[in-house]
């Protein structure tokens, strides 16, 4: 009887093993096939460092520190901030109202609109800002405004979703009462649902101020306004000391909104006693 | 909860302090207000009203004309755009499985309770995982298109480059919540180190992980979609190609193609991690 057992636990032991094997072969040939395909060849990978390396050393080191002081560039920075900064406000201000439609268990017009304001949300989510920013070009020519919209839309995306999530995890009781009392939709959410999810609501906000910033630094790139501009110019005539000395206050500039937000949200944090971001 | 806090008004001190927080929370909100709205009017006097070129712009007539060129989709584009959508998927793919091979160890250098390398490896980690973050995609792309020549391993090198700060980041953290005890336990069987990790350690990791993964494969996909604008293929190279023949009705088939593609990953991603969790 044990002998027999064991017996059994050995064959789909080894039975499991084989499956595992076949599954490790069949990605690996997988994998092998998609590098074909994608024209990857892996010996480049191979004096990749290398190459990396001396590019690192020989070209874009040392930093052109000194072009990023002049005054004009320093303007740009200045007009990379009021984009973000314009971007964030508009963005989060257009969110709300289309999370609160977007909700299932809030939305005033469950119908249409919850299905309209999802689409919206969705879409301005799946397009990469920087796509967006070429569309709103082609129709508003090259400027700071093309760039704020694009923005705009990355900000509604990227808080639309994390505003809707919120939403529909409160407590519903509250609104259910005042419903049950004969309070209007806009009663409903400003007194029901904003003060349940007020909190999260400015942390979300924090948090989106860092990731706008970041895409403002590029949007630029293909000529909506800030400092991208000058990465296109400096990367495509190859004065990669400037391209490094960019990159590197780019990584800077980010890193200080990313201080500041993280002391506002933890402010926040110690205020409310709530968690203000999961993530 | 006192009555004196459900009921204001029964209480003359409680009415006089529920009135005094309310109306400094106004104030606050106020306070604020004004803030926001001052740093606006600044940004779009400093920025907006001159940066913009309202003269190519023209009227509120001409900009919906503008916009009504990108209708009705052109859907003859559609056969065309197969092939470069396969590429955009599977260098997100690929991007994202090397993006995870070099956050592990960045993620373990960079675990607070283990600091394998001490202090210097920890802070090389985490510098990696801020600059990982900071350097937008496209940048990555430059770097990459500098070193390797245009094509999908340019772009596949910087979709994983851009990884690894997010990927690495929550292993990191997740490697700090672990629990000891299945590995004193197994310690205390006896058990070697490398039984030690792939009983007691990866189990632990790899839910966390693989949910992480599904869910940058998910961002990847669409970063994906505008590398090809700097030379890393795909549908961006097609939205560009698009773009300078001026198509507009195949920028807009180009863009709803990325958009099915962004949803069903959307919907693929939700479905796998909740069957993780």
């Amino acid at each position: 009887m044990s002998s027999t057992n064991t017996l059994m636990v050995l064959q789909k032991r080894r039975r499991r093993s084989l499956l595992r094997f076949l599954l490790l072969l069949a990605l690996g040939a997988g994998l092998w096939l998609t590098l074909q395909y994608l024209n990857v060849r892996l010996e480049r990978f191979a004096t990749l460092f290398d190459r990396l390396g001396t590019l690192l050393a020989t070209r874009y080191y040392p930093p052109d520190f000194e072009y990023i002081m002049r005054p004009r560039f320093l303007q740009s920075v200045l007009e990379t901030i009021h984009m973000a900064l314009l971007a964030t406000l508009a963005g989060l201000l257009l969110a709300i109202p289309l999370a609160w439609l977007a909700a299932f268990n809030a939305s005033p017009l469950p119908g249409v609109g919850k299905s309209a304001a999802r689409v919206f949300i969705t879409g301005a989510r799946a397009i990469h800002e920087m796509i967006w920013a070429i569309v709103f070009i082609m129709v508003l020519g090259f400027g700071v405004l093309p760039g704020v919209l694009a923005l705009t839309l990355g900000c509604i995306g990227f808080a639309g979703k994390l505003f809707v999530e919120e939403i529909e995890s409160i407590d519903d009781a509250p609104v259910e009462a005042m419903r049950a009392a004969g309070a209007g939709p806009l009663a409903v959410f400003f007194f029901g649902v904003l003060p349940q999810v007020r909190t999260a609501f400015i942390g979300i906000g924090i948090y989106t101020w860092d990731v706008v910033f970041r895409s403002a630094t590029v949007v630029g790139f293909f000529g909506a306004g800030g400092m991208g501009w000058y990465l296109r110019r400096t990367a495509d005539q190859l004065q990669s000391d400037r391209v490094a000395a960019i990159i590197l206050l780019i990584a800077a500039l980010v890193v200080v909104s990313e201080v500041i937000s993280h002391h506002a949200r933890t402010a926040l944090e110690g205020r409310t006693g709530q968690r203000v971001l999961a993530r | 909860m006192s009555a004196a806090q459900a009921m204001p008004g029964s209480n003359p001190a409680a009415l006089a302090r529920w009135r005094q927080a309310r109306r400094r929370g106004h104030m606050a909100v106020l306070a604020v207000t004004s803030l926001l709205l001052a740093l606006s009017v600044w940004a779009v006097q400093g920025s907006v009203i001159p940066g913009t070129d309202w003269r190519r712009m023209g009227g509120f007539a001409e900009v919906v004309t503008g916009f009504g060129r990108f209708l009705p989709p052109d859907p003859t584009l559609l056969p065309t755009l197969f092939e470069p959508a396969v590429q955009t998927i599977l260098i997100a793919i690929i991007g994202t499985l090397l993006g995870a091979v070099m956050s592990l160890p960045v993620a373990v250098l960079g675990a607070a309770n283990l600091r394998p390398l001490g202090m210097p490896g920890y802070l090389l980690a985490r510098g990696l995982m801020t600059m990982s973050r900071s350097i937008h995609e496209i940048v990555w792309a430059l770097i990459f298109v500098s070193a390797v020549g245009l094509g999908a391993f340019a772009g596949i090198l910087a979709l994983a480059c851009r990884s690894v700060g997010f990927v690495s980041k929550l292993l990191a953290e997740a490697i700090e919540r672990i629990d000891m005890r299945p590995v004193e336990a197994m310690k205390a069987q006896g058990a070697r180190p490398l039984d030690m990790v792939r009983h007691a350690i990866v189990p632990q990791l790899l839910p966390i992980g693989l949910g992480t993964l599904i869910f940058e494969w998910d961002i990847n996909v669409n970063r994906a979609a505008v590398l090809g604008l700097v030379g890393a293929g795909g549908l961006g190279l097609t939205f560009h190609n698009q773009l300078i023949a001026s198509n507009y009705a195949g920028v807009t088939t180009v863009l709803l193609t990325i958009l099915a593609i962004i949803l069903v990953g959307e919907a693929i991603s939700v479905r796998l991690r909740r069957r993780l969790v």
